[in-house]
């Protein structure tokens, strides 16, 4: 029995009416406040929804964020409609726009009139769009014919739309012709990759060598330059040379075996993208495919192929076709990640400068509360921006130049608390006891004043993702192909009134989220700290 | 009092130090030059060009030389505008963004007090719900969205303001108003939130309730009794207010394009303009830290409670 029941083993608090009281802990309570704050319970399902989208991002079923397609700038977001179709739509748009314009198709005059007040007011999307189903509906009842020309624009576009195919050669397959065994080209040792190379392209070893020991070396100047600038020709050679001598044998063979690869992997896409295309464009083959095709004698490849204009887009896409959904996810990532890691760094370093100077007091405490005040009256955001155009604009150096200038406030206010506590009989008790004093301000007084630091944390995260947006949108942040949601906003606003997703979405995305902990954070203030309901 | 002035002002001192310090070295381990272009120069030429800026001095000689300079109130010539020096630039822009800066700070002071105080008289009614969803969402929503959407709105939906443009583009005052109100949007946010909490705690001390008792009238509790106590927090929220729209001139003097400072600091800071961007933090800091020490004087005149050394 006594097994079973452990727990009620314990040492039970009773009543004087001999019920149990079970004892209540801050952090309970403050979870049981925060679940009847409904506003508060759902910015936590936000917030998580967020960040799994945005830590899933790489197995979501997206588009990758940085993958340029040129035919599919600027397409509108469209649930229905794939990005072949939305050309078509384009495309057509513009035809009949341009007939109308030259005066070959006919509206009534209460359209034009409403046509001309659109254009009048910069809104070229409206008329587009209108003059789009007004032409579709005069073709469909023959009140207006296509001219030949038009005729032959729509069907290359047709044809395009149908033969545009997108490939990836997935692996390149080697059938070795005295054993039979089908070999993966990636894993052989490299003298077998040259030979397959040889082979393929019909050259000699030795010519095939010397071409790629060229464009090995042009790679490494290419690197050596870009890391040491303003150096004479000679010098670039001399140090060129000093690399090669201090490469070991296996990493100038993975070299090799990089680049004969890369050119046998093209050489597989080029024969790949020829058979299929006529298989496009004969109807023949069913796509997307995923098959393996023969490439030349010996050699065959894993091919995946689809349609480049099936593509969905659900959020359009930016300027450079890429999809903005998949650009908004990993945005948030960047964002999201910066928010959360800037708010840790930054908190770490508050405690500890600040508990060091609210229990040691002293000297200490007034050398780490001047430079408090200093930093304080800094334009520090301006440093900031100093430091992103000058150090380089990088995530990383983003990341730091906003934790080391945000640790102030979070400092004063554990060196606050610290002191409320220090003198409490605890803390007596403990000092009495003989314990160390980075074990009595980590294990007794920041435990003890963690509350105040989680509230002020969650308020902080929108603050930081806020500061890295501004830095974006400048320009100074996140540098493409990265995004953020702040850079995504700045690239967007330019184009504002022809393509209005550009902004909306990003723009939405992050005022939802910023929305969402803010009221997290105001609950959890509210919960931990009841008292302080109504304030700021 | 008198003491507690001066050793504030002396306490004015070192902050300049460290930010003319600061920006001075941060500058100088920059990598890349400000005469770092596409084409390498000729040794002579950049010879000469450093002689000329005395960059080939030691650094605490160009250091010296500069701190020097600084405190006659000369902040050099600037690296990339030959025609004229930093002193030209930054007076030139400086009254543009003093100008949108004292509007914008003026409306959120008197748009946030107002609502803020409504809502806490108001309290729980649709007044209240009101401004303070709009404070949410001036807190949570960032310049650089709220500039555009008032843009796509006002200015292009419904013509009543230019896009972007200042005084002299023709549209007079006009121009000022989108970009002040977006500038203020923030620190209204704030302040009202703040007037309110603050409001809510006055109206329920004691001093108030025998006010109410005393039978006087609602208007004069309000206005003569908490508004003086409830204002406190604000003061003390000024000196940051101040800090937030240096740093929020710089994004919105970029979405209106107005010729002001903050855009002239992002445009030499891409520039690597060194004595430019060193001479903008400079003012902004004084600037700064001059507001921070009005602000700290006014609230020690407000609150007798507080007694200085």
């Amino acid at each position: 029995m006594n097994l079973f029941n452990k727990k009620s083993n314990k040492l039970q608090t009773t009543n004087e009416f001999n019920q149990v009281v079970v004892g209540n802990s801050l952090t309970k309570d403050a979870w049981r406040r925060l679940k009847k704050n409904k506003m508060a319970v759902i910015s936590v399902i936000i917030v998580i929804v967020y960040i799994l989208l945005a830590t899933l991002a790489p197995i979501l079923p997206i588009y990758p964020y940085d993958e340029i397609i040129l035919d599919h700038q600027h397409l509108k977001p469209s649930f229905s409609k794939n990005a072949g179709e939305l050309l078509m739509e384009k495309r057509l748009a513009d035809i009949y726009t341009q007939a109308w314009r030259q005066g070959r198709m006919q509206v009534s005059e209460a359209e034009e009139e409403m046509l001309w007040a659109w254009i009048d007011s910069s809104n070229a999307n409206k008329v587009w769009d209108y003059m789009f189903v007004v032409g579709s509906e005069q073709v469909a009842e023959g009140t207006y014919t296509l001219t030949a020309a038009e005729k032959r624009i729509i069907e290359n576009l047709e044809k395009k739309l149908q033969t545009d195919l997108q490939i990836t050669v997935k692996k390149v397959w080697y059938t070795n012709s005295e054993t039979g065994k089908k070999e993966n080209v990636a894993r052989l040792p490299v003298e077998q990759v040259v030979e397959i190379y040889a082979e393929m392209v019909g050259a000699s070893i030795a010519s095939v060598s010397n071409q790629y020991e060229r464009e090995i070396e042009q790679q490494l100047v290419k690197v050596i330059m870009a890391q040491n600038t303003g150096l004479t020709p000679e010098e670039y050679l001399l140090l060129y040379d000093k690399k090669l001598e201090s490469m070991s044998e296996r990493e100038h063979d993975k070299l090799i075996k990089e680049n004969v690869f890369s050119k046998i992997v093209s050489y597989a896409k080029d024969i790949a993208s020829q058979d299929l295309k006529t298989a496009a464009t004969d109807a023949s083959a069913e796509f997307p495919l995923d098959k393996e095709i023969s490439i030349l004698g010996s050699l065959s490849a894993d091919v995946e192929a689809t349609r480049k204009h099936d593509r969905q887009y659900y959020l359009g896409t930016d300027n450079q076709g890429r999809d903005m959904l998949s650009r908004i996810i990993y945005g948030g990532q960047v964002s999201i990640a910066i928010g959360f890691i800037g708010t840790i760094t930054s908190v770490l370093i508050g405690i500890v400068l600040g508990s060091l100077a609210g229990y040691l007091g002293g000297k200490v405490d007034y050398f780490i509360m001047r430079i408090v005040d200093i930093m304080y009256g800094l334009p520090y955001m301006l440093l900031v921006i100093i430091a992103m155009a000058i150090f380089g604009r990088n995530i990383l150096n983003l990341f730091f130049a906003l934790a080391i200038i945000s640790w102030l406030t979070i400092s004063r206010m554990v060196r606050g608390q610290i002191m409320s506590l220090k003198n409490q009989e605890f803390i007596e008790a403990a000092r009495s006891m003989g314990a160390p004093t980075w074990r009595i301000i980590f294990k007794h007084l920041v435990p003890n004043s963690l509350s105040v630091i989680i509230v002020f944390s969650t308020l902080r995260i929108p603050s930081f993702i806020m500061t890295e947006s501004f830095l974006s949108y400048l320009g100074l942040g996140v540098q493409a192909p990265y995004a953020s949601w702040g850079s995504l906003v700045g690239d967007a606003v330019g184009g504002m009134t022809l393509y209005p997703w550009k902004l909306f979405f990003p723009a939405a995305t992050m005022t939802i989220f910023l929305f969402a902990m803010n009221f997290l954070g105001d609950g959890l203030r509210d919960a931990f700290d009841p008292q302080s309901k109504n304030q700021l | 009092m008198t003491k507690y002035i001066i050793r504030r002002l002396l306490g004015i001192i070192p902050t300049l130090l460290v930010i003319i310090t600061i920006s001075f070295f941060i500058i100088r381990v920059a990598p890349g030059g400000p005469f770092d272009g596409e084409r390498a120069l000729p040794e002579v030429v950049k010879r000469n060009i450093e002689a000329k800026y005395h960059m080939n001095d030691p650094l605490i000689v160009q250091y010296g030389r500069y701190m020097f300079d600084v405190l006659r109130g000369d902040l050099g010539p600037s690296y990339r505008y030959k025609d004229h020096d930093v002193n030209f630039y930054i007076f030139q822009s400086l009254p543009n963004s003093m100008i949108l800066g004292a509007i914008a700070i003026s409306l959120s002071i008197i748009f946030g007090i107002t609502s803020g105080m409504l809502a806490a008289v108001k309290q729980n009614t649709w007044v209240d719900y009101l401004s303070m969803a709009l404070a949410v969402v001036g807190i949570s929503v960032p310049l650089f969205v709220i500039g555009p959407v008032l843009q796509y709105i006002f200015a292009m939906r419904l013509g009543w303001f230019p896009t972007s443009g200042w005084f002299r583009s023709g549209d007079g005052w006009k121009t000022i108003v989108l970009p002040a109100l977006t500038l203020a949007f923030a620190d209204f946010a704030t302040i009202a939130r703040l007037t309110r909490s603050s409001m809510l705690e006055t109206l329920r001390s004691d001093y108030i309730r025998t006010a109410k008792a005393k039978g006087m009238k609602p208007s004069a509790i309000i206005f003569k009794h908490s508004m003086k106590g409830a204002m406190l927090p604000i003061v003390s929220y000024l000196g940051p207010a101040f800090a937030g729209i240096i740093t929020g001139s710089v994004v919105v003097e970029t979405v209106f394009r107005i010729p002001g400072l903050g855009r002239f600091f992002v445009q030499s800071s891409f520039n690597r303009d060194y004595t430019l961007i060193v001479g903008v933090v400079i003012v902004y800091s004084v600037i700064l830290v001059i507001m921070n020490f009005l602000v700290d004087i006014v609230y020690s005149l407000l609150d007798p409670r507080i007694t200085y050394k």
